[in-house]
């Protein structure tokens, strides 16, 4: 999809009839795109879809009374003048009754393409989605074929190539290109021996790139955790240290982080003071929206304020919260473009049909002294390294996770041993001050960070998990 | 546009761009509408369902199925997808059929309503909202309390090349209160939830009497100890059992996933899971189910089929092709989240019929175990036939007895296991169906209800 394809930003096209007609501050998130899916059957093509041509614009209106702002907002999919006039006027209805405390809003100015640097186009999708996808299908499949007792059971690629556009009544207008690519594989382990039943690793991950070469560099693996699950056993029951990886942490840091360190939970009085203490000392995070390839990155939050770097946790103390436009001004703090349009509870690959809140981008953990994946086990006596959850269920309103372990290993003698499997591991990430906590427990954290999704990290040991197991 | 049926001229135009191309094509369009008040103490905000529209084509190109999509139902739009996916299929029409039988139903049909979502309009809704929130503050200690009250209307047309002409709209009404306390830093929060297919009536259930209760129960958490873990006896509340019938044994059951080698369950159907007692259903026409349907997304009838038929597993929930496939009809379970979405087999409403247990007898029948109560979650594994559910709190079992509250647990272990080890079902009294969605792996979400009375079995136990 080019740029001359896509036509002009959305939200300008709808900016244009709001401008002069309705009263400021407005503002307009507009979103065009294509989307293409391969969905496997095993190792064939079960189904083709694409192109999905999705246009769509979320119009919100700020209307002050006394002490509150009336907030009002649409979304919808018709860029006819009278498709945005009945919009504006639901959201203008919405806006009467509508209230948050802030008697202004600090919606961005300024005009301007991309940032340099912010690497967000997988730009052979975006040539030729529907060859490049099948390109990578195919090469997907050609690595897990010749595996005795191995087989792809389900799975998909699903790519979209998205136009974002952001205007509002202060004359900003902005837009940027991105692919977002979501990959869904379960790998099958069966044959024999005797008695072992079927065993699955799935892969579910977001990148902005066809992570082609990322395959090619994790198949092995996923192909030897499907083989060992076979044999897995139940975990055990107790305390533990537990070691999490990237790809566990990236269910549970952004969500309830996210939220907790928000001028959203900040205004419900949930969010941790700046200057408190929430973790332990070797605990460096920060907020990164201008990450290369990150799934959270963009050149602008979905406000249109310029994104950048902001630290969040400093040698384990809150260092700072995270302000979109109306939280900012509630609480007359500067604006950290931490807006972001998302379901609540689910990823999309299309965000105009949401208001934003306050949430973080990428977040980036600083790399400890823990060493490499071996050296950060080796005191280990008694452990587990979990691989994967079901599901953790991040809640960002309790700060609690918890779920069954998918794929795991015992940790004993300071080697990985036995595969697990079943059972749960789970508990507060945060919590009051002098409550247990997992960012309070931290053992150690490994040297080596890699990225997952919206989430740059090391492996990290916690000590004393409660593992339910048989 | 007053009904999508305004729109048919121009999706059978576009439908006839295809059909020289493929043996089999269809159209579903869709839009939905609906409004939704939230409100805490800091901030009330209305918003509208988002006004999308639009329509997604499916066709046979001899080998699998293709499909384009697209926003907006004016005839250009409508056609640019059509000769997109003409553009996909082959020149020559090809000897394969598509798999299964094609629906060629005609029917209207739409949600019995008691009272419309329309004599709710925003202003009413945020003065009712604000009444629950009140109900909550009113017990001294509870810090805010989050209130969330929405209709929405999703509407489909769905047309094809085998005669099929379905429209139908369904009304879905939900409401949720959520008192939350603090202490020291430690925050805690009970939720109240009410869902239905149907109208405003569905909020009756939402009574002072049970949003006090709720916020005393979130106070309460804050002084609750860690829950015991490891294996053990466990009770799990309405809402949590039909939680399990849908993602611990449920998704086993969608014929898609046996027809891929990646159901625990393909071996044993036919055979004894569970007692005697025990019968799980899923069930599209329930009455008010949140899932409910009329017509799936291939056409097919919503039907009542039984999963588990005392204690024996006697069926699968089919699409056309898993029906082909193994010899049996559609069952009615092929459902898109939207018109953006691929369409899969799912459940609908799916639950644990009751039986005869009161909950003081699985109490004493426990002894020592926990007590599960307000399901928040689970995730499938079709493949190897664990469990994963989590709940917001519970209540320790000691010598038989219903002891102290705990805080939020999870729940895992193998399903087979699991039915095996159902000592009891309770009775009709305790019966909830409840409102949630449910996602195929961790995408296209869609409204799925669930049901269930008290059951009495085993499993791990741990924090969440």
């Amino acid at each position: 999809m080019s740029s001359a394809e896509a036509g002009p930003p959305v939200a300008s096209v709808v900016a244009e009839e709001l401008r002069g007609r309705v009263e400021p501050p407005w503002e307009v998130f507009g979103e065009r795109a294509q989307h293409f899916e391969i969905h496997l059957n095993g190792p064939s093509v079960e189904m083709v879809r694409g192109p999905i041509a999705l246009t769509g614009y979320g119009i919100r209106l700020f209307r002050p009374r006394e002490k509150v702002m009336g907030v009002g907002f649409s979304a919808g999919s018709d860029t006819a003048p009278a498709s945005i006039g009945r919009l504006v006027a639901g959201a203008e209805a919405n806006a009467r009754y509508s209230s948050f405390p802030s008697s202004g809003v600090n919606l961005p100015s300024g005009n301007g393409g991309a940032h340099p640097g912010a690497e967000l186009i997988d730009r052979r999708l975006w040539a030729d989605p529907t060859t490049a996808l099948s390109d990578a299908v195919e090469s997907l499949l050609h690595l897990l074929e010749g595996r005795p007792g191995i087989a792809p059971s389900f799975g998909s690629l699903r790519a979209s190539l998205v136009h974002t556009s952001i205007a509002n009544s202060t004359g900003l207008a902005r837009s940027y290109e991105h692919t977002v690519v979501d990959s869904e594989v379960a790998v099958k382990a069966f044959g024999g021996p005797e008695g072992a039943a079927p065993g699955e690793y799935w892969v579910n991950r977001r990148d902005r790139q066809l992570p082609t070469e990322a395959f090619r560099g994790e198949v092995d693996g996923w192909c030897d955790r499907a083989e060992r699950m076979r044999r897995a056993d139940s975990p055990p029951n107790g305390a533990f240290p537990v070691v999490l990886p990237p790809p566990v942490l990236v269910d549970v840091l952004p969500a309830i982080l996210g939220f907790r360190l928000s001028g959203a939970a900040r205004l419900r009085k949930v969010a941790p003071a700046v200057g408190s203490r929430i973790g332990v000392d070797s605990l460096t995070i920060s907020d990164d929206g201008q990450l290369p390839f990150g799934s959270g990155s963009a050149p602008f939050d979905d406000e249109g304020a310029r994104t950048s770097r902001h630290p969040l946790i400093r040698a384990g103390v809150v260092a700072h919260l995270l302000y979109d436009a109306l939280h900012s001004a509630a609480f007359d703090s500067p604006h950290t473009a931490s807006a972001w349009r998302a379901p609540a509870f689910f990823s999309s690959w299309f965000h105009f049909p949401f208001a934003p809140q306050p949430a973080c981008s990428n977040l980036v953990v600083e790399p400890g002294t823990g060493g490499s994946d071996a050296e950060l086990i080796e005191g280990i006596d008694d452990g587990l390294w979990v691989d994967q959850l079901g599901y953790a269920f991040p809640d960002p309103l309790s700060g609690a996770f918890g779920g069954e372990i998918r794929a795991g290993y015992r940790i004993r003698n300071g080697k990985l041993a036995e595969p697990v499997r079943g059972g749960t591991v789970g508990g507060p990430l945060v919590a009051g001050e002098g409550e247990p906590s997992f960012l309070s427990s931290i053992g150690a954290i490994g040297s080596h960070p890699t990225l997952v999704a919206d989430l740059v990290c090391p492996p990290i040991r916690f000590n004393g998990v409660s593992v339910a197991g048989a | 546009m007053h009904s999508l049926r305004d729109a048919e001229a121009d999706l059978r135009t576009a439908l006839l761009h295809v059909e020289p191309r493929t043996r089999y094509v269809e159209v579903m369009a869709e839009r939905s509408r609906g409004l939704r008040v939230r409100l805490d103490k800091n901030a009330t905000v209305p918003e509208a369902t988002p006004h999308l529209a639009g329509a997604v084509f499916r066709a046979w190109d001899g080998n699998r199925w293709v499909e384009t999509a697209t926003t907006g139902l004016e005839g250009a739009s409508l056609e640019k997808a059509a000769l997109a996916l003409r553009e996909r299929l082959p020149s020559t029409l090809g000897e394969r059929a598509p798999p299964g039988d094609a629906a060629s139903h005609k029917a209207d049909r739409s949600t019995r309503v008691g009272r419309p979502p329309s004599e709710l309009p925003v202003d009413a809704r945020v003065d009712y909202a604000r009444t629950l929130h009140q109900w909550g503050l009113a017990t001294p200690g509870i810090e805010n309390v989050f209130v969330a009250v929405e209709d929405r209307e999703d509407e489909r047309f769905f047309l094809s090349s085998a005669g099929a002409n379905i429209h139908q709209r369904i009304t879905r009404v939900r409401g949720s209160v959520a008192p939350l306390a603090l202490e020291n830093g430690k925050v805690e929060y009970d939720f109240l939830v009410v869902g239905a297919a149907g109208g405003l009536e569905v909020l009756d259930e939402l009574t002072q009497t049970n949003v006090t209760e709720s916020a005393r129960t979130a106070l309460a958490l804050l002084q609750a100890k860690s829950p015991p873990t490891g294996q053990m006896p466990v009770i799990l509340d309405s809402g949590t059992t039909g939680t399990f019938a849908h993602e611990s044994f449920g998704h086993g059951t969608e014929a898609d996933q046996l027809l891929r080698d990646r159901s625990y369950l393909k071996p044993i159907l036919g055979e004894v899971v569970g007692p005697e007692s025990l019968t799980i259903v899923d069930d599209g026409a329930y009455p008010r189910g949140w899932g409910e349907i009329f017509f799936d997304d291939e056409g097919h009838p919503a039907q009542k089929t039984v999963l588990v038929d005392k204690g024996r597993f006697v069926e699968v929930l089919h699409d056309r092709e898993s029906a082909a496939a193994m010899g049996r009809r559609p069952t009615g379970n092929t459902r898109r989240a939207d018109f953006l979405s691929r369409p899969f087999v799912r459940m609908t409403n799916t639950y644990v019929e009751p039986r005869d247990f009161s909950l003081e007898e699985l109490v004493q029948e426990a002894k020592d175990g926990v007590l599960l109560e307000r399901a928040t979650s689970g995730i499938e594994d079709p493949m190897g036939g664990n469990m994963q559910l989590k709940v917001k709190r519970g209540r320790r079992i000691v010598r038989g007895e219903l002891g102290e509250l705990l805080p939020s647990m999870a729940l895992s272990g193998r399903v087979l296991d699991f039915l095996k080890a159902i000592k009891g079902v309770g009775r009709r009294e305790y019966f909830t169906s409840d409102s949630g969605y449910c996602g195929k792996g961790h995408t296209d979400i869609l409204p799925t209800g669930t049901g269930g009375s008290y059951l009495l079995s085993e499993a791990v136990v741990g924090p969440a």
